[in-house]
């Protein structure tokens, strides 16, 4: 009888450790993890294109157009872009990955294949873990209306302006990486960027999300954009 | 349990308390590297997309 009481309270110990462990994992090992995961992606980005290897400038004369040339199609689960939101931080930088994967999600923003490529005309979607994984879009509610979100692939700043959100909805709502999204009060086809992260916190019952439309371009030779000067 | 554990370890005290720590920290390694991660996505944190697209 006292062996049978002494293994269930052992057994009840270890379960509660191992608890405590999980949630050690959970809020602070993903964070370390993914920020030398992410870390590791931007380098390798950087590396591809300072060895020029993507692909070429392009003809485009600096500045004169929003129409960049068109970018191959992009790998799956491989990172093609570095996004910047002043908002979420001066320093905040993170890898764009091609696909929504959760093995994709723990490297870097997700870009929904499918949806525009960026700086294209249509809707480039980009989903993002607003908790764990070094919490990318932790600070998703503070972006407001007018917002820069600026992208880079190595050979164009792309500089987005938030125009709506965030807009709270529910997961089925696919409506919204629409190339023209119905409720983002864009009334005729653009070059559109979306970012979505869930909501609440912690939670999975809804979505946030905010558009932004392209609002300039700039080649890399000609230095970071306005919005990233400080 | 851990009774039974400790009695069936070999050596003088000292060597069974570093057996326990090596075998402590395996346990811990295997959860971090393959237990928790298998875990992890069960939980909602993973759903920041619309219709798991």
């Amino acid at each position: 009888m006292r062996l049978v009481v002494r293994t269930v309270s052992e057994l009840c110990i270890t379960v509660g450790t191992v608890i405590v462990l999980f949630v050690v994992y959970v809020l602070f090992w993903t964070g370390v993890q993914a920020d030398s995961v992410m870390g590791d992606q931007i380098d390798r980005l950087q590396e591809q294109w300072a060895q020029g290897g993507v692909r070429p400038t392009g003809t485009a004369d600096p500045g004169a157009s929003v129409a960049p040339p068109k970018p191959p199609p992009y790998e799956n689960g491989k990172p093609f872009a570095i996004m910047y939101i002043p908002r979420l931080g001066f320093t905040w930088n993170k890898p764009v990955l091609e696909g929504t994967d959760t093995g994709t999600l723990k490297k870097g923003l997700g870009h929904y294949s499918g949806t525009a490529q960026l700086g294209q005309q249509g809707n480039f979607s980009v989903a993002g873990h607003r908790r764990t994984y070094g919490d990318p879009f932790k600070d998703f509610p503070r972006l407001r209306p007018g917002d820069a979100v600026v992208l880079t692939d190595g050979t164009t700043w792309f500089t987005y302006r938030i125009d709506k959100g965030p807009y709270k909805t529910v997961p089925t709502d696919v409506e919204v990486i629409d190339p023209l999204p119905r409720k983002s009060g864009y009334t005729r086809a653009g070059r559109y960027l979306t970012l979505t992260t869930c909501e609440p916190e912690w939670g999975h019952s809804h979505r946030l999300i905010v558009w932004a439309h392209l609002d300039s371009t700039q080649p890399v030779e000609a230095g970071k954009p306005a919005a990233l000067r400080r | 349990m851990y009774g039974w554990i400790w009695r069936h370890l070999p050596g003088n005290a000292w060597v069974k308390a570093l057996i326990s720590l090596v075998l402590i920290l395996a346990v811990v390694y295997v959860l971090f590297q393959y237990v928790f991660p298998w875990a992890e996505p069960l939980l909602p944190f993973n759903d920041v997309t619309v219709d798991n697209q």
